[in-house]
């Protein structure tokens, strides 16, 4: 079967073998969860309990009005210690309820209720208040994407179980374990938008999964399950539509754009739980992997529960470890210390040691071009460093700052290891800046 | 533990392989079956050159950076490479003083002097060698020391020499032989094949692309055809093919979108053209390719690849 693609990318180890064949687990409580009341793009919550209260595990304890939001609920039952500010995963001071966690947790939404009667309004509301954010790690309000502009119907919905990240296998097992409840999901997502096709996005080093998956949606003929080329950034949203639906995403716009929207195979599981049993995103499946790490693991872990507990429960870490990521390698964050906190967008903890990384020095641009041919969205990579660091903002936007998604292709085949990404940041923030002005 | 500090930096925190300098060694790689070939045919005449093109390469880029105040950058292999550049584009004959003052032009002042390697507009070694030819002339060093050398029986006149003499038909090399060893000019022109093999290898470990030896020597043999000389000769012979996919190729002075490198490729290949035919042979290519060089910077501006999902490009101003 001929595997689809997009053009550009690379072709990175993939570093799957440590996890991917090993089942999902859930680890023990820690003694606190630490809930930051920003996990999404969008409006931070504000905390909608005091220090003290008791919670239960699913009560929402961070609202917002704004649009573009998610409310936040304790994945916990126990009491409020603290609301106080913590750095998160990205390193910045965000406010977070801090809840000691009870001995004794109560089973909860044990039971399953037929979701075939609800209507599109109905899902959305659901995805809304189940705090439902796309859990492959951009965090986008899935509510705010089941509800496109009315000028734009939507006829395609596709599912990202592409994993294209090195390491991260949660997704991957997702499918194995849960298909059935991935294809429930899609199928929701599919009514809530009015979707009439709708495809599987499997790259091809996950043929188990599509194996489970191709026999169960082969009675729909609404559902294809579709096999892409390992490639990395293959699961990125514009890459994705453009290598299964050929459509192009302008510069600039949404995939609703092109009449399409994109799922990550946690988030349609995650929107088929909270519709069949009430149930918030208040945990989710990560991958603790790397070289760094003594027993690598697919685990499923409460929202809140700090990396460094994860961490202890999958048996610690070896020693040299250089770098630790929250998130997979290509576009996680490095962690200076364990204290950050699982969150609805964490898709993985990896350990990495001297040899993974790479420490050599940034170096002068040679011209090689590599990172041109690399770059998915055909930006000019190396123009854009280069004027980012002469602070020549608005040149660094003409060879295409503000169109970069982060990929990190350009800096991983960069043979002077010049950190793109982080000139992109640094020239996006300061754009931003210059327009308010 | 908890306070345990990690190393911290942007995404991605995974790299491929590659580094500027095994890159430039790769180069160097690609650089043995034409060193083998010129050794083989020249013997001391040729190791005695190479020898001295790569100690005063070394010896100019340590000196200079020292001067500058720069780290030592022997690692990244660049001086090396231009080095046995420098040495491979001219004739084994020259004596190995001419082949320093070459490397000393190329590394020291058209590399270092600007600023070290990914700051130079100009191919170095290129414009060592040019150089060369310039000083040659006001110094009253003819076309014949330079090109005949003193080397017995062994070098002839450049093939070229006999177009311009007026097409000797007897006497001028065949196409195999020019394809696969014949000794006239420069070292690197000796054996198409040994530069074929070099490019092949560069292309495999990804460092180059098919996009400016293609455009370079197709415009070359589609302009000859028409103005009716013989497309296939003037590809042979000289040094073309070896500045198309070792000089042109050159990662600084090149273009940077695969789109400019092909108007930069036909740019080169109508300046060979023109300048073989209607002016000199020799360093035809190795004009071609500087004034290519210089038309880099400009090219990398108004050549702008079209955006993923864009309809128009937009070229970059404001410089």
């Amino acid at each position: 079967m001929e595997l689809k693609t997009f053009r550009g990318g690379i072709h990175p180890p993939y570093r799957k073998e440590a996890t991917a064949g090993k089942a999902t687990v859930e680890i023990s409580l820690p003694a606190e969860v630490v809930i930051p009341m920003a996990q999404n793009v969008g409006a931070p919550n504000a905390p909608t309990v005091s220090v003290g209260d008791r919670v239960e595990a699913g009560q929402k304890i961070g609202a917002t009005d704004a649009f573009i939001s998610a409310p936040v609920h304790s994945s916990v039952s126990g009491t409020v210690k603290a609301i106080e500010e913590r750095k998160n995963f990205t390193g910045a001071p965000v406010n977070s309820v801090i809840i000691t966690v009870d001995p004794n947790q109560p089973a909860k939404w044990t039971e399953k209720r037929d979701v075939s009667n609800l209507s599109a309004e109905e899902i959305r509301n659901i995805a809304k208040e189940a705090g439902l954010v796309g859990l492959g790690g951009a965090a986008f309000p899935t509510f705010v994407k089941l509800t496109p502009p009315k000028d734009k119907a939507i006829d395609t919905v596709i599912i990202n179980a592409c994993e294209c990240e090195p390491f991260l296998t949660c997704d991957h097992r997702l499918m194995l374990e849960r298909a059935d409840d991935l294809i429930a999901g899609l199928k929701l997502m599919m009514k809530a938008v009015g979707a009439s096709k709708a495809f599987i996005g499997v790259e091809a080093n996950k043929m188990d999964a599509a194996d489970v998956l191709t026999p169960k949606v082969s009675g729909e003929s609404a559902i294809d399950v579709v096999l892409l080329e390992v490639k990395y950034p293959e699961g990125a949203e514009k890459m994705l539509i453009d290598a299964i639906t050929g459509r192009r995403v302008p510069p600039g716009k949404l995939p609703s754009e092109v009449g399409v929207l994109v799922q990550n195979v946690g988030t349609a599981i995650a929107l088929y739980d909270a519709a069949s049993t009430g149930k918030p995103v208040i945990d989710r499946v990560i991958t603790v992997s790397g070289p760094g790490m003594k027993n690598p693991a697919n685990v499923l872990v409460k929202i809140g529960t700090p990396i460094e507990h994860v961490i202890e429960q999958c048996g610690g870490m070896t020693g040299g470890v250089a770098k630790v990521i929250m998130g997979g390698p290509m576009t996680g964050f490095a962690q200076k210390d364990l204290s950050a906190s699982v969150v609805k967008g964490t898709s993985g903890i990896l350990a990495l040691t001297q040899e993974v990384i790479d420490s050599n020095a940034e170096q002068r641009c040679v011209g090689c071009d590599k990172c041109l041919d690399a770059c998915p969205m055909f930006l000019t990579p190396n123009m854009i460093a280069k004027e980012a660091r002469l602070g020549k903002w608005d040149l660094a936007d003409k060879y295409g700052a503000r169109d970069c998604f982060e990929c990190g292709c350009c800096s991983y085949v960069c043979p002077a290891r010049i950190p793109h990404v982080g000139y992109v940041r640094k020239a996006k923030a300061e754009l931003a800046a210059a327009a308010k002005k | 533990m908890a306070n345990n500090e990690f190393a911290y930096s942007p995404p991605p925190h995974i790299k491929s392989k590659d580094l500027t300098g095994s890159a430039m060694r790769d180069v160097a790689i690609a650089l043995i079956p034409v060193i083998a070939v010129a050794i083989g045919f020249f013997r001391l005449y040729a190791i005695v050159n190479l020898a001295a093109a790569v100690v005063t390469a070394i010896a100019c880029e340590w000196v200079m950076r020292k001067i500058m105040g720069r780290e030592p950058s022997i690692g990244d292999f660049s001086a090396i490479v231009t080095g046995l550049f420098v040495a491979l584009l001219l004739p084994p004959g020259v004596p190995f003083w001419y082949v320093m003052i070459g490397t000393f032009i190329a590394v020291a002042l058209v590399k270092e002097l600007m600023g070290g390697l990914g700051y130079n507009i100009f191919n170095p070694a290129l414009f060592g060698f040019v150089s060369l030819l310039i000083i040659s002339q006001l110094f009253g060093l003819t076309a014949t020391t330079l090109y005949l050398g003193a080397l017995d029986g062994v070098t002839s006149a450049t093939p070229l020499t006999f177009i311009k003499a007026g097409a000797l038909n007897g006497l001028r090399p065949g196409y195999w032989w020019l394809f696969l060893g014949h000794a006239g000019g420069a070292m690197a022109e000796v054996s198409i094949l040994a530069v074929l093999i070099g490019g092949a290898y560069l292309m495999y470990k990804g460092h180059i692309t098919w996009h400016i030896p293609v455009s370079i020597i197709g415009t070359v043999f589609i302009l000859t055809a028409i103005l009716g000389e013989n497309p296939l000769y003037m590809i042979l012979a000289g040094g073309l093919v070896f500045g198309a996919v070792f000089m042109a190729t050159d990662w600084v002075t090149s273009p940077d979108n695969r789109l400019a490198q092909i108007i930069y490729g036909v740019i080169i290949g109508v300046l060979v053209t023109v300048i073989r035919l209607y002016a000199a042979p020799t360093g035809a290519v190795a004009y071609s390719i500087l004034i290519g060089n210089a038309l880099t910077p400009l090219l990398n501006r108004v050549v702008v690849r079209k955006r993923f999902g864009a309809v128009k490009t937009v070229p970059v101003e404001g410089e």
